[in-house]
């Protein structure tokens, strides 16, 4: 019984910690405008918490920098599974225009394993809330699995 | 017999389930309703409860700076301490412990979740909980002055009323005082008590604009930052609880009386109006303002509640 | 029976003598004079609680049989009441542990030979102070006592400060002393006697301004001798440069015989409380005490200066509450003077066992100690939780007590101070538990070891009675405080013994009847609130089973995963503790002139200090004069 409802838990409840790696900051304000009243995003669970151990979802923004790539696998690792780790924009996909400056190690799948990527420069806040609905999912499979 | 319905009491009603229950709906209520002023839709009622869950099914993660056994039992002996307290708190006419009830005790015991939490984030070794807890205690100091004295306040007058002049901290008999009397709220001499109490249940429960100590944007929610998990999960329920203990509280120090007589009525009643309370107090609080700075919370609370609560006190001593 | 309080003093001043004679070049034997006697005197004393506090005698000894003539007392006798014995235990208890700690304690000293003949010298002072009954032998009590705590204060001279601390003591402690001899003699010369019993008979109702004098100059005095704030000074830096082991000593037995004093001053020979004004003045006084000795203490960076302001903050709780004086006020009085010797002495002891395993106090140096000496720091949180007050624990009865005494007394400024003196305790052991226990650790203590088990037998001993005291606060005080207190409120018998049966009741009226105190609302004297707490402890262990089932915790592997470090935004995990400094930022500031102020009040001129203790001290005079009829 237990178990179901701790799975339907993690369908309604995903927490998310935003991590800069490098951003120009429009991923980082579209992020911000999915929890404003006009998306809200608040009411399918989603909270913004101020520390990694709490999160279940890891938004990764961002080129990955030579000087925030530690920091990054740090941070990543100090998550507590289940986890999942979502990219947004085009950034940590391909490392966009800033694609073979000296300064920029991406892109993000170097390091981690991405389970939902968003593209976009910046994605719009309806394919972010899309991408993390998808995340969701990849969140219960990985709950499902732990067992 | 006996056994079986303190057992009762303290794993049902009023004690854990019961208590827990109704305080994570209360939290959930104040998010759908600040969410409502913001022209938002909201979480479901019912999202602590999933948030509750959720972190259960996490894993703990213990950090190698963490003294472990403080670490993990911290959040435990802080729910220990408010389920203590939810069975002293007098529902109308019903209490769980009869005779047992007294405001210092209930004070004492509330303060023990607070420690709890800043034993454990002192214990995680993060400096971001040092800083936590930093703040928290200075929370503890700031509200701890007004608290005191809108207690006593009520003390003395219901002694007054009852017991010849001579305190009571008896919170039953508070009870029957407003049984004979009517409510406290009614009496003008202890509205600005009442007042000050409503100001004190947000730093209380650590909530918007009095939650320096769990600032998420500053110091990463202060002594919570290395819990994950299970003892997450169990200081959101404390934090839930605090929620519903300090709102009953007031109900039944302002807004108690007689009662409809049946018990389930009384039960509703009492969940209802800390339900408006927490409306009242909480989330309207949290609605429309942002977090004061550390400073500003002990000066707040040293002159506004304070003095509020004294000018009760003093009126409550020179006038009948 | 009659010889047993003689005996425990004397085997205590007796093993001081023997150590100067035999244990000066071996270890082994004058750690085993000490223990010998100190185990003695405790057992001798503890042997007087059946006669004195539940058969209600008062045992009367009288030196080289010099028994009073004509109902006049030449010879010097000790007369031990409930009131005497209740500190006696208090004493005994301390020079037992205290004695117990300090043979591990004491391994790098040298010369520890001379360490214990002090401190012989000055529990057996103690002892002799609390038991005796006469005033002049009072005052020899009190000198022996003074100098062997300066000569004790002064004992690890290496150490920076210890030779200014006692400097500080030795003046501070003289002015006490030549105040308390000024009084004595001030009475002598107007009742010709110094038998306490008879000068108490003789003053009742017969108070003349030489006698008022004597009072305001022997408040003085004792107040010095107990370190109440403005006489405070000398504590601090005496107890950070003293061993934990004498510290211990000294705010368990050294200022509880000051706090004694001051009883058996006003209750018994001046029946001072009668008077509506010195109520207040002992109410003002312990107020500010209390007061002024948590904010300094909150100020504080090293962890046995913040303990000796706590020692001084609580000695006030006392002194309040034993002058509010009802039956109520004397037992909260009582009952905090009996936890602050249990919990304060705990407390110096973690001090001292913080020194021994890493050579340091300062708050600012110390950190993450919790896992390395996983039981002192536990021994720790019961010594800070009971100062603070926190339920179970022994600190939550005896101060709910004084909040319900001083509020029944129309006193409610006093009781929002005590209370919110309470919570600033809180906090400084808050501070305490961060910066020494919790948080992270410096490299250079990555091998520091528990203690060994000798220096923690006495802490868990003090430990387990901390939680006793709090838990059973009914046997408490039916058996070892309202018998005291009864003693101090009916003096009767105390003055029947010398001056002969029925004496006392012709001049004192009939003895007053002491209410028995009614733990009801604290909610200790129901058993079913213990099965309550049961059942809570059986929900906390399902609650941490079942938690353990949901998920793995995850533990740090000695492998250097990033997974375990502190999260510190990312950054890799280097050293970052807040200290003690670090902490309560907003309270220093919105209080910062307030602080400032006490920290320049605080001038560490011994000038200042002893301007201080006269100033009050005529102050207490002209108060005394106008305000006592």
């Amino acid at each position: 019984m237990f178990k179901k409802l701790i799975e339907k838990s993690f369908e309604k409840s995903p927490w998310l910690f935003h991590l800069n790696t490098g951003s120009c900051n429009g991923c980082d304000i579209e992020i911000v405008s999915v929890i404003t009243p006009r998306y809200d995003a608040e009411r399918m669970g989603f909270k913004l918490t101020g520390s990694p151990r709490h999160a279940d979802i890891i938004l990764v923004t961002g080129p990955i920098t030579s000087q925030s790539r530690d920091r990054l696998i740090r941070t990543l690792a100090q998550v507590p599974d289940p986890k999942v780790v979502v990219s947004i924009g085009s950034c940590p996909r391909s490392t966009n225009v800033f694609n073979g400056s000296y300064s920029v190690e991406g892109p993000l799948d170097k390091y981690v394993p991405i389970d939902v990527s968003i593209a976009g420069c910046p994605p719009k806040p309806e394919a972010i809330i899309d991408g993390l609905a998808k995340a969701i999912e990849i969140l219960r499979e990985k709950r499902r699995a732990m067992k | 017999m006996v056994v079986l319905k303190y057992l009762f009491n303290v794993l049902v009603f009023p004690g854990l389930l019961f208590s827990a229950l109704v305080g994570l709906l209360l939290s959930g209520l104040d998010r759908k309703v600040v969410a409502r002023m913001q022209k938002r839709i909201g979480p479901p009622i019912i999202q602590p409860i999933y948030d509750f869950f959720k972190l259960l099914g996490k894993e703990t993660i213990v950090p190698r700076a963490a003294s472990r056994r403080t670490f993990l039992y911290a959040p435990v002996i802080g729910l220990l301490a408010l389920v203590t307290v939810t069975l002293f708190i007098p529902i109308y006419k019903y209490t769980a412990i009869s005779t047992v009830a007294d405001i210092i005790v209930i004070l004492y015991l509330l303060t023990i979740p607070a420690v709890a939490l800043i034993m454990g984030g002192a214990a995680s070794g993060s400096p971001y909980a040092g800083v936590g807890i930093s703040r928290e205690m200075v929370a503890i100091i700031s509200y701890e002055l007004p608290l005191v004295i809108v207690l006593l306040t009520i003390g003395k007058h219901v002694g007054m009323a009852l017991n010849k002049g001579v305190i009571t901290f008896s919170l039953s008999q508070i009870v029957s005082y407003q049984a004979e009397f009517g409510p406290m709220i009614t009496n003008w001499r202890l509205i600005p008590a009442a007042l000050a109490l409503l100001l004190i249940i947000p730093i209380k429960v650590g909530s918007l604009p009095f939650d320096i100590a769990e600032a998420e944007i500053e110091i990463c929610e202060g002594p919570l930052v290395e819990y994950s998990g299970a003892p997450l999960a169990i200081f959101k329920l404390n934090h839930a609880i605090k929620m519903f203990i300090m709102t009953s509280l007031f109900v039944t120090l302002f807004l108690s009386g007689k009662g409809t007589g049946i018990l389930i009525l009384d039960i509703v009643l009492q969940v209802l109006l800390s339900a408006v309370i927490v409306v009242i107090s909480i989330s309207t609080l949290k609605a429309i303002t942002a977090r004061l700075k550390v400073e500003q919370v002990l000066k707040f609370f040293w002159t506004y509640p304070t003095a509020l609560a004294l000018i009760s006190l003093i009126l409550v001593w020179i006038g009948r | 029976m009659q010889h047993f309080p003689i005996l425990s003093i004397v085997t205590l001043f007796l093993g001081a003598f023997l150590t100067v004679i035999f244990g000066s070049k071996n270890e082994t034997v004058r750690k085993f004079i000490a223990l010998v006697a100190s185990s003695i005197s405790l057992i001798l004393v503890l042997m007087l609680i059946k006669p004195v506090m539940i058969k209600n005698n008062v045992i009367q000894y009288w030196l080289g049989n010099w028994r009073p003539i004509h109902d006049w007392a030449i010879g010097i006798g000790l007369e031990v009441d409930a009131l005497g014995l209740f500190f006696g235990i208090i004493a005994v208890l301390t020079i037992f542990l205290s004695i117990i700690f300090s043979f591990k304690y004491t391994k790098k000293d040298s010369e520890t030979d001379k360490y214990y003949v002090l401190f012989l010298m000055l529990s057996g002072a103690v002892l002799g102070l609390v038991f005796t009954g006469d005033l002049f032998n009072m005052f020899v009590m009190i000198e022996i006592m003074t100098f062997a705590a300066v000569g004790l204060t002064a004992f690890r001279n290496y150490q920076e400060g210890a030779l200014e601390a006692a400097f500080k003591y030795l003046v501070l402690g003289s002015i006490g002393s030549s105040m308390v001899l000024a009084g004595t003699i001030t009475i002598y010369s107007q009742v010709h006697t110094l038998n306490m019993a008879q000068i108490s008979a003789l003053l009742f109702n017969n108070l003349t301004p030489s006698a008022l004098f004597a009072f305001a100059l022997l408040l003085a005095g004792f107040s010095l001798k107990a370190f109440v704030v403005p006489f405070h000074p000398a504590a601090p830096d005496a107890y950070m440069s003293a061993p934990s082991s004498v510290s211990m000593a000294f705010s368990g037995m050294v200022n509880k015989a000051g706090v004694y004093a001051i009883i058996r001053l006003v209750y018994v020979l001046f029946h001072a409380m009668d008077f509506k004004s010195v109520q207040i003045l002992l109410i003002i006084i312990g107020t500010i005490t209390m007061f002024i000795g948590v904010t300094m203490a909150l100020a504080q960076n090293d962890f046995k200066r913040l303990l000796a302001f706590h020692s001084i903050s609580q000695i006030g709780y006392v002194i309040t509450a034993v002058g509010v004086s009802t039956a109520l006020g004397l037992t909260a009085g009582l009952y905090h003077a009996l936890n602050h010797t249990l919990f304060k002495g705990l407390l110096f002891l973690t001090a001292g066992a913080i020194f021994y395993a890493t050579g340091t106090t300062d708050l600012n140096k110390l950190g993450g100690l919790a896992r390395k000496m996983p039981q002192t720091a536990a021994i720790f949180l019961i010594g800070a939780f009971s100062i603070s007050g926190l339920p179970p624990f022994n600190g939550f009865v005896s101060k709910w007590l004084v909040y319900q005494a001083t509020f029944q007394a129309n006193l409610a400024p006093v009781t929002i101070i005590a209370l919110l003196v309470s919570v600033m305790t809180l906090a400084s052991f808050i501070k305490v538990a961060q910066s020494i226990f919790f948080g992270q650790m410096p490299k250079e203590f990555e091998n520091v070891k528990e203690v060994p088990l000798s220096m923690r037998i006495p802490m868990w001993i003090m430990a387990i009675l901390c939680v006793i005291t709090g838990v059973l606060p009914n046997i408490v005080t039916k058996y070892l405080v309202s018998p005291a207190v009864t003693a101090a409120l009916n003096i009767g018998k105390y003055i029947d013994l010398m001056m002969g049966n029925g004496y006392s009741e012709k001049i004192l009226g009939k003895p007053i009847e002491i209410p028995a105190v009614d733990f009801t609302l604290a909610g200790y004297w129901d058993p079913i609130a213990w099965l309550v707490l049961f059942a809570l402890l059986l929900i906390a262990v399902t609650i941490v089973a079942v938690a353990g089932g949901f998920n793995a915790v995850s533990l740090p592997t000695e492998v250097d995963d990033p997974k375990y470090d502190v999260f510190f935004s990312g950054e890799a995990s280097e050293h970052s503790h807040v200290k003690g400094n670090d902490l309560f930022w907003g309270l220093k500031h919105d209080l910062r002139h307030y602080f400032g102020f006490m920290h320049d009040a605080h001038s560490g001129i011994i000038n200042d200090y002893a301007l201080w203790a006269i100033f009050t001290t005529t102050i207490f005079i002209v108060y005394i004069f106008l305000l006592v009829p």
